[in-house]
């Protein structure tokens, strides 16, 4: 059994260090330039492609030090968009909501220059990573387009832009994230559509992220998003998504969250290697990815590096007895 | 005759410029431990007060406290009762909004005065009608994580109308006349209407105005069932998705229908004429006593600013349908 089955990875975002997110406080009270901030933003970016490497992971992300939210990041790009006032997500945490003020377009690439600096310092291969078309729009105010899908469906031509600049940049993986797809599961058929757009014509493998929320009310039509492998959250949910695959079979590539990335304590090698044993009952290793189960920017360095180590752990250890198990 | 106007659910509880952020400094300040619970308690106060404040100074009818102490529409109750902790975090509904999914891991019991302080408070501030709210024991029940203690969801949703029970009987001894039971889950799982309605009969009374408040989704499914729980009023949001109901409002015969009709969720403006128009198609089945216009639901999820801007074109569209002067 080679290393080439159970690749691990990470879904997205890191810890950002303290130096970082107090530049970015005071870039916000501007009281630092963006020349600086950028700066300690690739000084970060390469500490946590040199911790990848480290730990052992086999398909790098660029950590997102550059990026606050996975909308936002991109409506501050995008010409229709304005920044919203604060709105709350949780308890004391509040987030600028965008909104789409009228038609969008992309004035340049918005992720390119970042792969291309994250993927020069490694020969790991680093993920693009974009935000789906149904999730900028969820996730935003939409004053300008009649419809929903109307909206989605002008959001679409956009990433689909930005994935086709990102492959031409190399990349070979490209992700692109629907935590919102299941917020309105009458409207999954508009998600799918748009991920049609984005990911016609890529040779990339492409990728879609989706976490909390309720996945069951999506499946199986799911199966019908047009790319390569779903990535779900499950340790969160106690692998109970496992069992929708019971009735109809998982047909993708499945990228498996074995540790909770909302708990500060990390998942013992046993429990996070149990996790990716019963990814195994439906995907073959060649086909399952194990990884945690979303973003880990809420976490310290600290926590994220020990959560990272316990998916390459675990997955040593189920790959040591997959090799032990005659063909 | 004038036609009424309310509230549903949260105000927002700071707003963009750094003098409306005083609680989000408090809470961080009582996270470092640098402020105690009275100090803290005393923001929420100050903050409650501005709440009810702008609400009334939009001109409308009933106001509720904004719940400004809440983190979501369950937590102060799975914190409160016994018998339940506040669980995982899980987005609400179709919301990039979180709240934490109550863990029941007991026998539900409350003493009944949950919000009795609050209520108290807020009823010294308040110039006009003030109402109340719980979450409505479908949602409730729905929504749990996890429950170590009932075997079936019947026993927890019953189990929850009767914590709810005491509440609204706690409430009234403070002096609500006025309760909102926010019930999101009654037009989300409407396969569980007839155990939903069975649960309204644990805490029906003739002598407090309970209303039944939906939100998210249209009530298509069950708008006739609504009809039959025992509420005095029911609120429904016409605005979220389509919707068949203003074709068979003539279902509510005596109930008051609060009409959601500036959409709580989206920024972009209504006008009072727009207002105006989806009160007068309401008209056509409901009579003007009867009917009240409201947010689609909690106001939260729009930034202070705008949310203060719906009031406006609420109260303005209200005044446009009763032929008052609306003064600009």
């Amino acid at each position: 059994m080679s290393d080439n089955v159970l690749l691990t990875t990470t879904v997205g975002s890191f810890g950002k260090p303290e130096y970082l997110t107090k530049a970015r406080g005071q870039a916000a009270r501007r009281k630092l330039g963006a020349t600086e901030l950028e700066e300690l933003e690739r000084k970060a970016t390469a500490e946590w492609i040199r911790r990848q490497e480290d730990i052992g992971l086999d398909v790098l992300v660029d950590g997102e030090m550059y990026r606050g939210d996975m909308v936002a990041y991109f409506a501050e790009r995008l010409e229709g968009f304005k920044i919203g006032g604060l709105v709350r997500s949780y308890g004391n945490r509040y987030y600028h909501k965008p909104v789409i003020a009228g038609r969008v377009s992309r004035p340049k690439p918005m992720t390119v220059s970042w792969f291309e600096y994250a993927q020069s310092l490694t020969s790991k291969p680093v993920k693009g990573m974009l935000t789906g078309p149904y999730t900028l729009l969820d996730w935003s105010y939409n004053e300008a387009y009649p419809t929903r899908r109307d909206a989605v469906l002008a959001l679409a031509e956009i990433v689909r832009d930005e994935a086709r600049d990102l492959e031409r940049a190399g990349a070979k993986y490209i992700q692109i994230d629907e935590p919102a797809i299941h917020a309105r599961p009458e409207e999954i058929g508009i998600a799918i559509e748009a991920m049609g757009i984005v990911t016609a014509g890529l040779s990339a493998k492409t990728i879609s992220h989706i976490c909390y929320g309720d996945f069951a009310a999506i499946y199986p039509q799911v199966l019908d998003l047009p790319v390569d492998q779903l990535d779900l959250a499950m340790a969160n949910y106690g692998y109970r998504w496992l069992d929708l695959f019971d009735r109809n079979p998982f047909t993708k590539e499945l990228a498996i969250g074995i540790v909770d990335v909302h708990a500060h304590e990390t998942e013992t090698v046993e429990v996070a290697a149990a996790g990716i044993r019963r990814g195994l009952r439906y995907v073959s290793a060649e086909k399952l990815w194990p990884h945690p189960d979303c973003g880990l920017k809420t976490r310290t360095v600290e926590e994220c590096v020990e959560k990272c180590v316990a998916v390459v752990e675990a997955t040593k250890l189920v790959r040591k007895e997959l090799a032990k198990v005659p063909a | 005759m004038k036609l009424t106007t309310t509230v549903i659910g949260a105000y927002p509880k700071i707003g963009d410029g750094l003098e409306a952020q005083e609680l989000r400094r408090a809470l961080h300040r009582h996270d470092r431990g640098e402020i105690g619970d009275a100090d803290l308690g005393k923001v929420y106060d100050e903050v409650t007060r501005a709440a009810i404040g702008e609400i009334e100074a939009a001109g409308v009818d009933v106001t509720n406290d904004g719940q400004i102490r809440w983190d979501d529409l369950l937590s102060p109750f799975a914190r409160a009762w016994s018998g339940v902790q506040p669980g995982p975090l899980e987005r609400f509904y179709d919301n990039n909004t979180y709240f934490r999914q109550p863990v029941i891991d007991g026998r539900i019991e409350t003493d009944g005065r949950s919000l009795v302080r609050d209520f108290s408070f807020a009823q010294g501030i308040a110039k006009t009608k003030l109402k109340a709210a719980i979450p409505g024991p479908l949602t409730f029940a729905t929504l749990a994580a996890r429950d170590e203690q009932y075997r079936s969801l019947d026993e927890r949703v019953l189990a929850i109308a009767d914590a709810a029970r005491k509440e609204i009987a706690g409430l009234k001894a403070a002096g609500a006349t006025m309760i909102d039971i926010e019930d999101p889950a009654v037009v989300a799982s409407p396969k569980h209407i007839d155990l939903a309605r069975e649960a309204y009969g644990h805490f029906a009374d003739p002598d407090l105005a309970l209303t039944l408040v939906t939100y998210f989704f249209p009530p298509d499914a069950v708008l006739e069932s609504l009809a039959s729980f025992p509420v005095a009023a029911i609120a429904i949001d016409v605005r979220s998705r389509d919707t068949t109901a203003f074709d068979r409002l003539d279902a509510f015969r005596t109930q008051q229908v609060l009409l959601g009709v500036v959409d709580a969720r989206n920024t972009r403006l209504e006008t009072a004429d727009e207002v105006a128009r989806y009160a007068e198609r309401a008209l056509k089945l409901v009579p003007q006593e009867r009917l009240v216009l409201a947010t689609t639901t909690s106001l939260e999820y729009l930034p202070r600013d705008v949310a203060r801007k719906k009031l406006g074109v609420l109260v303005e569209g209200a005044r446009l349908v009763s032929g008052e002067k609306v003064v600009a």
